[in-house]
């Protein structure tokens, strides 16, 4: 990938280990983002970067998540990292081991789907929406899709 | 006779916000307090939060130009020409040279903008009102050079695939340098204002200071992380656009409190001033966009690849993270945004501090709420 110094492929088992490495060589949390690749791979790709203050070096560490599987959490390494990981929960459905708080971050509680999926396309009806009114409800509510416009 | 006894606080819990007036935009922290202390925080975000990552999965790369600068609408400019470059980037498109350094005028002066309404509007919080006139009167000199030249005062959809939408008019250069004259001129009345009240020290210094630990477990960035007394900005350690050719300064402070974080932003208004005083003087002639390049209407499908471009916003480091499958829609688009980290520090900084000086510390950060919920 591009604009990185270095990226590695590691599995779920070295992720800990590698967010280590870097916390002791002086690496900042950067980033984390997750990728649908359910289709046609059977797993999400997790990219997280870490970066330095002295020196341009952004370091990419990747792993492939197979979906049932939960990921070992970093929290307990860097801070922010817990809310990255309920971002990944609360749009993919991504699980993570020993993470204090695996709840909505972003979204509002009790949302019920995973909205960065790419099999999702339309939101359910919302009870929060005005426009929708509930004496007449169109004929397809919930069946349109209006993800392509 | 009885003797008053020490009994021990209760510990209880306080909602500040959503609608606090010192969080600025929708934020909710879960105080739990003992008397006016506090021992924990719970940052609730997400009530503006727009699905910003998934509006640019279903729509083409010139159709998410309008959303860029709707995720920090204070120096939004500056996140509408860090999507373009990073589209030029992984699409390999050429830059006029003009347009360049035209990029790097119109962010500095939206960097400067974003300044002063976060000076007027911290010092609001900490009491001070008038503070608050001053910038939003120059603050408003700036929106107006700004509109002249994109047509808009805030959400700036300005910059394009190959250069900018509209040239700067022969008279720009005029324009600007009457508002950076202006600039320069209030610099000593702020200091004179601000900097030297005793109130506004007595409630900024060795408040909330942020340690490098703190600062790279949670990912600092930007000004706060500079007042910590780390020289990073993107502009120098990832030079992008026409930055490399400018010569500025990263001004730090060694303290990594409030008062710091004030004076590192002062500081940096005049390096932008500086920055754009060069780009003035070297704008060079020519085109603002390439010929035949490819404008909104045309279907642009960059190759498959993952990029990472990162660009200094005026809060700290924005990254964006672009995954193509060659498809004319991002296969994924992620925004690193530099209000997020800064926000989640508050886990290890508040605690312990008064109800007070959180709202000191808070202002201190200059958060972006749409920012931080995207």
């Amino acid at each position: 990938m591009s604009g990185v110094t270095e990226s590695r492929w590691v599995g779920p088992a070295g992720l800990v280990a590698a967010a280590e490495a870097a916390r002791a060589a002086g690496f900042f949390f950067e980033s984390m983002t997750c990728v649908d690749r359910l289709d046609p791979h059977g797993v999400f790709e997790l990219l997280y970067t870490f970066n330095r203050w002295d020196e341009a070096a952004r370091f990419a560490v990747r792993v492939w998540a197979p979906k049932d599987e939960a990921l070992p959490s970093l929290s307990g390494v860097y801070g922010i990292a817990a809310w990255n990981e309920r971002e990944a929960w609360e749009f993919y459905g991504v699980r993570f081991a020993n993470h204090p708080n695996l709840t909505w971050l972003l979204l509002p509680e009790d949302t019920e789907f995973h909205p960065l999926l790419k099999s999702f396309t339309a939101p359910p009806p919302s009870i929060y929406d005005d426009s929708m009114n509930p004496s007449a409800p169109p004929a397809d509510a919930g069946a349109h899709d209006d993800a392509h416009g | 006779m009885t003797t008053p006894t020490a009994e021990p606080l209760d510990t209880y819990t306080l909602n500040m916000g959503p609608q606090h007036p010192s969080t600025h935009g929708v934020l909710r922290l879960k105080l739990t307090l003992q008397g006016e202390r506090i021992m924990g925080v719970e940052p609730v975000i997400g009530y503006s939060h727009r699905a910003h990552e998934k509006m640019a999965e279903n729509r083409s790369y010139a159709q998410f130009l309008p959303n860029t600068s709707r995720q920090d609408y204070l120096s939004g400019l500056i996140y509408n020409v860090a999507w373009v470059e990073a589209v030029e980037k992984l699409a390999g498109i050429a830059v006029p040279e003009r347009a360049l350094v035209a990029r790097v005028i119109l962010s500095e002066f939206n960097r400067l903008s974003s300044h002063l309404l976060w000076i007027g509007a911290f010092l609001m919080d900490l009491g001070a009102a008038t503070p608050f006139l001053y910038a939003f009167d120059d603050r408003e000199a700036i929106l107006s050079l700004l509109e002249s030249v994109t047509g808009s005062r805030l959400t700036y959809a300005t910059a394009r695939f190959g250069g900018l939408s509209r040239d700067l008019d022969a008279d720009f250069p005029r324009r600007a340098r009457e508002v950076l004259v202006r600039l320069k001129a209030r610099r000593q009345e702020f200091e004179d204002l601000i900097e030297d009240n005793v109130i506004f020290r007595q409630r900024t210094q060795g408040v909330g200071v942020f340690t490098l630990d703190q600062c790279r477990a949670w990912g600092v960035t930007g000004p706060p992380l500079r007042a910590s007394g780390v020289p990073y900005d993107i502009r120098k350690a990832e030079p992008y656009g026409a930055y490399p050719r400018y010569e500025f300064e990263i001004p730090t402070r060694p303290e990594g409190d409030v008062f710091a974080r004030y004076m590192v932003r002062v500081a940096e208004m005049v390096q932008s001033v500086r920055i754009i005083e060069q780009a003035l003087d070297g704008l060079p002639d020519g085109p603002v966009l390439t010929e035949g390049s490819i404008g909104v209407k045309k279907r642009l499908k960059p190759p498959a690849g993952t990029l990472y471009y990162a660009v200094e916003s005026a809060r700290g480091a924005y990254g964006i993270i672009l995954v193509s499958e060659g498809g004319s829609e991002p296969y994924r688009a992620k925004f690193r945004t530099p209000s997020y980290a800064n926000l989640g520090v508050m886990y290890d900084v508040l605690p312990g501090t008064m109800v007070a000086d959180a709202v000191a510390i808070l202002g201190s950060v200059d958060l972006v709420m749409p920012e931080v919920d995207r």
